[in-house]
């Protein structure tokens, strides 16, 4: 982390020597070891601390910014200057906003002293735990595991001035024989609270339920969409959901918001007071998060918004800085039991946009799939290919399980959507 | 630079089996404007290096940012140090990297005009003179350009005695408009790619008169009709078109890591295993890839591999057959092979190098042929120009495709425009379905600046091209 003695005499040089009407400057340093391991042995091994010092200026309304990993007085100034002269040749932005002035920011802790001063050794002990667990199913293992210490520094000509720092750590692995593969992944603010054979044994038992895959045909079917699935399809739900885009016309969410358009159960929310999950106090341009209900039970309540655009519709600039699904209460064994068949899907792949106006998606189905009927797994089948409206999906859901945490910035529950649309199945 | 030598000292001194030292300056200019508001002018540079050692069949690697004589001992002890805890977890015996000399040369990318000697006044008003053109129709309700230029600086040294310098540039224009009418909304956009290359290259790309073809289509676009549902039809896909479908389903299943399971838990395998080679029928017989590391303009054209390896030309696919892999020091030997083709790149000083695909393309045709000609010659096709939607699974064997614009052919002609069309195939039945590809008049190349690979992810670059081709009796139709 970096030391406050250099942040304040880096603040002191920049509020001494920019000649801008108006500035932020941005400190982030990131130290980071990332052990990655590929048939049960290490591939990459990355160690190292990374700084990227920024500084954005406006005269009047012509902007520049610059940035650079190093804070010599003489970087600096390079900084400045570099900042400066691109905003001097640049055009006016019509849509220039100043930067933000003094605000009272929320209590957050997002460091672990546990995490920041794990041992490299205990990592590659735990990493040789896993692959001889592979070795002792005859399997090849392949992941990454990797610590992380951040902090991010920003302050403004306008008033503002804000520190976090934090830290996470995160364990993925896939397990691989023959035609089965599967992966199970964590991660956590505090590495006390990552339970290494927690994980170990949901991969084993995921590995185990996929032997020997029964070809099933595409079409329409109830999937239950463990909370990995559901989370990769989150990611881009986020990026559409822009308030802007949706005025315009360009997405499907135009003239809904206030409106029912997601299920009826379905509640996407962001929140500075979960315990377990990280949330950033205050965004890239110091505007501070707060608590904020994204989807309540299907209507649109808000939708990403920047600092120009909030401006105009005179709220404050907001997107999501961590992922809470609120879950129900049904099991994977009672939501089997509520449809006569469909399949159980651990992770989806390579998601992506068909048509940004009807929100129709494309992906796959990764690291196994398994068939189930009569309330009972029979077998693991092959993967599938799915074009799906994502939202309309949601209007489709039947059941959810708990919200659980999936990554340290995400509670994801289990559900179960009826009607899913796999309309190829992937042979390998 | 001193440091070179002091590092590879420090790590033979300290029983390196291998080492090398990459300090990279790199530098990047992004200009971001969307709807005559510029939401981003900003320039960053990266100015490290990083230290990679081998040891006991181990990689450890280690970077700073810290240039004095003590930061550089201490980045080879701490490479050393984890070398020797990755050596803990070894598959077998370890790697073994190999073959390979040293080099003592300089590279670097041909160009005429700097684009960082460019004024930005002068951009902006270039950008600002597009977007005023998209913006001037009614329907185009966002326009947006986003202009980036990157230089990297490189020294590398190895213990093999190299010493490289090389300076590499590129350039990369994207615009596209947004036309929304009759409740949909559909974006066209001008795509070419990066290129290794000065500013003389942008001024030959006439950009204005680009913007106007590309707002009338937009809204051609948007006021199309979609296709029903799917059946088989013949494709013809242009060149830009067709650097995406090469560069997911055969650049990337030929990266040998992806091949040797290094990929698995993230970016995934790939079918085109091993013992396929020489045999497995990848493509009809006037297929032929090559990778080619030396092609002008191509973004993976830099002299040298961040292993020290020469840039090559070679066949990944030859007369539709897999002829060979895009490889690296470390991925060469477990096939046998005692050389690398040199396709190790990082993309920045604190990043470890990982086996990129290289630049790939698709041979023109032999016999003349123009795109007009093979449009005449098909009685029901789809033409596909440019990019869109696309996914594959992760063996690099099942995907679907969109486009960016699109035509139906009837009885040898353009019958109409079309929108929201994908289509579904696989390895091999989609390169084994190409019977017609035009000839080297029409050859295009389109620079890939964003590869997303790794962890942590990094950026790869390289150049695909080829000249529009035909495939037969594709999966094709409407989206919902």
């Amino acid at each position: 982390m970096i030391e406050k003695q250099q942040i304040a005499k880096a603040v002191e040089y920049i509020r001494k020597n920019c000649r801008a009407d108006d500035f932020s400057f941005s400190i982030a340093t990131s130290n980071d070891h990332l052990t990655r391991f590929a048939q049960n042995g290490i591939t990459q091994h990355i160690s190292g601390e990374k700084q990227n010092i920024g500084l954005a200026v406006a005269f009047d309304a012509k902007t520049g910014s610059a940035a650079i990993n190093s804070l010599e007085e003489n970087s600096l100034q390079y900084l400045i200057n570099k900042a400066e002269s691109m905003a001097k040749l640049n055009q006016s932005d019509p849509e220039f906003v100043a930067s933000e002035p003094s605000h009272q920011l929320p209590e957050v802790d997002n460091y672990s002293p546990n995490t920041a001063d794990l041992p490299v050794e205990t990592m590659v002990d735990d990493i040789l735990k896993c692959v001889k667990n592979a070795e002792s199913k005859k399997a090849k293992l392949s992941g990454i595991s990797e610590k992380h210490i951040t902090s991010s520094y920003l302050m403004t000509r306008n008033g503002f001035e804000g520190i976090d720092n934090s830290t996470f750590f995160s364990h993925s692995m896939t397990m691989k024989k023959d035609e089965v593969e599967t992966k199970v992944s964590n991660s956590v603010l505090d590495h006390a609270k990552f339970n290494l054979e927690d994980q170990i044994n949901q991969l084993n038992s995921q590995f185990d339920s996929l032997l020997k895959p029964v070809e099933l045909p595409k079409g329409r079917i109830p999937v239950i969409l463990r909370p990995a699935a559901l989370l990769q399809w989150m990611f881009y739900l986020i990026w559409t959901f822009d308030r802007r885009n949706t005025d315009e016309g360009t997405t499907p969410f135009t003239d809904q918001i206030g409106k029912q358009f997601f299920g009826k159960n379905f509640t996407f929310k962001s929140r500075l007071d979960d315990p377990d999950l990280g949330a950033e106090k205050f965004n890239h341009e110091g505007v501070p998060n707060s608590n904020i209900d994204w989807i309540e039970q299907g209507i649109i309540k808000n939708m990403n918004r920047d600092r120009y655009y909030a401006k105009k519709l005179k709220k404050q600039a907001a997107r999501p800085y961590n992922i809470i699904i609120a879950g129900g209460a049904s099991s994977e064994e009672e939501m089997m039991k509520m449809v006569d068949k469909g399949v159980i899907v651990n992770r989806l792949w390579y998601i992506r946009p068909i048509d940004f106006k009807t929100g129709e998606w494309t992906g796959l189905t990764r690291d196994g799939v398994l068939y189930f009927e009569n309330g009972k797994v029979k077998h693991s089948v092959n993967n599938f290919r799915w074009n799906e409206i994502l939202h309309d999906a949601t209007k489709r859901i039947l059941a959810m399980g708990p919200s659980v945490q999936q990554e340290y910035y995400a509670k994801i529950p289990t559900l179960l959507i009826d009607n899913f649309n796999f309309v190829d199945v992937t042979s390998f | 630079m001193k440091y070179l030598k002091l590092a590879m000292d420090s790590a033979l001194s300290l029983g390196a089996d291998y080492a090398d030292i990459r300090i990279q300056k790199s530098r990047t200019e992004t200009i971001y404007l969307r709807n005559l508001s510029l939401k981003n002018t900003s320039l960053q540079e990266l100015y490290g290096y990083g230290i990679r050692v081998f040891k006991n069949g181990a990689w450890g690697f280690a970077h700073t940012n810290i240039f004095t004589e003590d930061a550089v001992h201490k980045t080879v002890k701490k490479a050393l140090a984890i070398a020797q805890e990755s050596a803990r977890v070894k598959q077998g015996k370890g790697l073994t990297l190999a073959f390979e000399r040293g080099y003592i040369d300089t590279y670097k990318t041909p160009f005429s005009e700097d684009p960082f000697a460019i004024p930005l006044s002068e951009k902006v008003e270039m950008m600002l003179e597009v977007n005023k053109t998209l913006l001037n129709y009614e329907e185009i309700k966002k326009a947006v350009f986003m202009l980036e230029c990157r230089k990297d600086e490189k020294l590398f040294a190895s213990t093999l005695g190299s010493s490289l310098n090389i300076l590499t540039v590129y350039i990369e224009p994207m615009f596209s408009a947004t036309a929304v009418a009759a409740g949909d909304s559909q974006t066209r956009s001008f795509r070419h790619g990066g290129r290794s290359s000065g500013w003389e290259w942008i001024r030959s790309l006439n950009l204005t008169e680009k913007a106007v073809q590309i707002a009338e289509e937009a809204i051609i676009k948007v006021n199309a009709a979609s296709l029903g549902a799917e059946e088989r039809r013949d494709l013809i896909l242009d060149p830009i078109h067709l650097s995406l479908t090469m560069h997911e389903s055969v650049g990337h299943p030929t990266e040998l890591d992806r091949v040797l399971g290094w990929e698995a838990d993230f970016a995934g395998i790939s079918f085109a295993t091993p013992e396929k080679l020489k045999t497995f029928r990848y493509g009809s017989e006037i297929v032929n890839f090559v990778a080619d590391n030396t092609l002008p303009g191509g973004l993976a054209t830099a002299g040298y591999d961040d292993d020290g390896v020469p840039n090559q030309k070679w066949y990944i696919v030859k007369d539709g057959i897999l002829n060979e892999y895009g490889n690296t020091r470390a991925t060469a030997p477990f096939i046998g092979l005692n050389m690398s083709r040199g396709c190790n790149r990082a993309t920045n000083y604190y990043d470890f190098p990982i086996n990129r695909i290289p630049n790939l393309y698709l041979e023109p045709g032999r016999e003349k042929l123009s795109p007009q000609e093979l449009i005449t010659d098909t009685e029901d096709g789809i033409y596909i120009e440019d990019q869109g939607s696309f996914s594959i699974d992760q063996h690099r064997v099942n995907f679907q495709f969109g486009g960016d614009m699109f035509w139906e052919i009837k009885k040898g002609k353009k019958v109409r425009p079309l929108k929201k069309i994908i289509y579904k195939s696989n390895n091999p039945e989609f390169w084994n379905s190409v019977d017609a590809i035009c000839d080297k008049r029409f050859f295009k190349t389109f620079g890939v600046t964003n590869c997303g690979k790794g962890q942590p992810g990094q950026r790869g670059r390289m150049t695909h091209g080829g000249a529009t081709a035909r495939f037969r009796k594709i999966r094709v139709g409407g989206s919902q």
